[in-house]
């Protein structure tokens, strides 16, 4: 009895499996951070949620089950898809010395990787948040932050550098990192924050 | 669709496409590309090349050679293979006012999405849309495939 039906249990799965190959379906994979969220797709009143890496839902029949999708086939449907991703967005922190645009030592010594970065980045769009600590006037600090993302900016030559745009914000004293009172000399909030897409 | 056919007649191969009230504003750029791939824009198809700018309402699509991948202003990434259409329906980065908002429409195609910042701040904000669903993302990276 065993000995039959097993191989036609395994006939039908594999059915399954090849029906499922000309559907429309969806895969979760792992982040590039190591992490994993999850998925949920919601189609003529039903709900597929998907959360382990590896594993697809179709998006075309009324069925709920989570499959897993092979390595192989994830290449053959995707390869294409996954071989365009751009480069990641990267993201750099510069630290400045008490009321003014004088960067830290430190941050100071970090500016030609970032150069170099925004080199490795193909049609560049840099995004460059200038902000104070608490320390002075909201309105001065505005001003100072605006100033701070304005000398970063400066980093990146446009005639060097194949940069698309290169936005420049300042947040003044209104977006801490660090959670501080009024008039708190905080040198993690003295910052340009630099994101290169 | 007379601007498809001159699009296609012209060997081109990536195109990104907008409906007349796409909103101006850049949420994005091409940034990997082959040769093969258009945006709809008002004005009609044109032919997409790396650093071509993203607007709200643009479809983006290749053809059966055609790849291509965007990073939106939030660090989104979306990349796409051959014989793809995907549509940027909606798009708010305004963190520090709230204002948070990714809607994609996979038409046809493949896709392989990797979330950036709306999707951390504010999860219920995304949707990528296909002809028989709604995808919601939960901090994630994942990949679709739209069968016709």
């Amino acid at each position: 009895m065993t000995t039959i039906s097993l191989p036609k249990t395994l006939t039908f799965a594999v059915a399954l499996a090849l029906s499922g190959c000309a559907k429309s379906y969806l895969v979760l994979l792992e982040d590039h951070d190591g992490s994993t969220g999850k998925v949920i797709f919601s189609g003529a009143g039903n709900e597929t949620v998907v959360e382990q890496a590896g594993y697809g839902a179709t998006l075309d029949n009324n069925s709920k089950t989570v499959f897993k999708v092979e390595q192989e086939k994830i290449n053959k449907d995707f390869g294409r898809a996954l071989a365009s991703e751009p480069v990641l967005p990267e993201i750099f922190l510069l630290y400045f010395e008490t009321g003014g645009t004088k960067l830290t030592a430190e941050s100071a010594a970090l500016i030609p990787k970032i150069v170099e970065t925004a080199g490795k980045h193909p049609a560049a769009d840099i995004s460059v948040i200038g902000h104070t600590d608490t320390v002075g006037d909201a309105g001065k600090n505005e001003k100072l932050a605006n100033e701070r993302a304005v000398q970063v900016s400066r980093l990146f030559d446009p005639s060097k550098l194949d940069v698309k745009e290169i936005a420049v914000t300042s947040h003044g004293e209104k977006n801490l990192l660090i959670k501080t009172g009024d008039e708190i000399s905080e040198p993690r909030n003295r910052r340009v924050e630099v994101t290169i897409r | 669709m007379k601007h498809l056919f001159a699009c296609w007649g012209m060997g081109l191969a990536l195109c990104i496409s907008s409906t007349a009230s796409a909103d101006e504003t850049v949420i994005g750029y091409i940034k990997t590309i082959t040769d093969q791939t258009t945006i709809d824009e008002s004005a009609g198809p044109i032919k997409a090349s790396l650093g071509s700018p993203v607007h709200v309402g643009n479809v983006i699509k290749t053809d059966q050679n055609g790849a291509a991948g965007l990073t939106l202003k939030d660090n989104t990434i979306l990349s796409i293979g051959p014989n793809t259409e995907l549509k940027i329906e909606a798009y708010q980065f305004e963190p520090q006012q709230d204002k948070l908002q990714l809607n994609a429409s996979l038409l046809k195609g493949t896709l392989h999405y990797i979330s950036g910042v709306i999707a951390k701040l504010k999860p219920e904000a995304v949707t990528v849309k296909t002809p028989t669903g709604v995808i919601a993302v939960r901090g994630t990276r994942f990949l679709v495939k739209i069968e016709e």
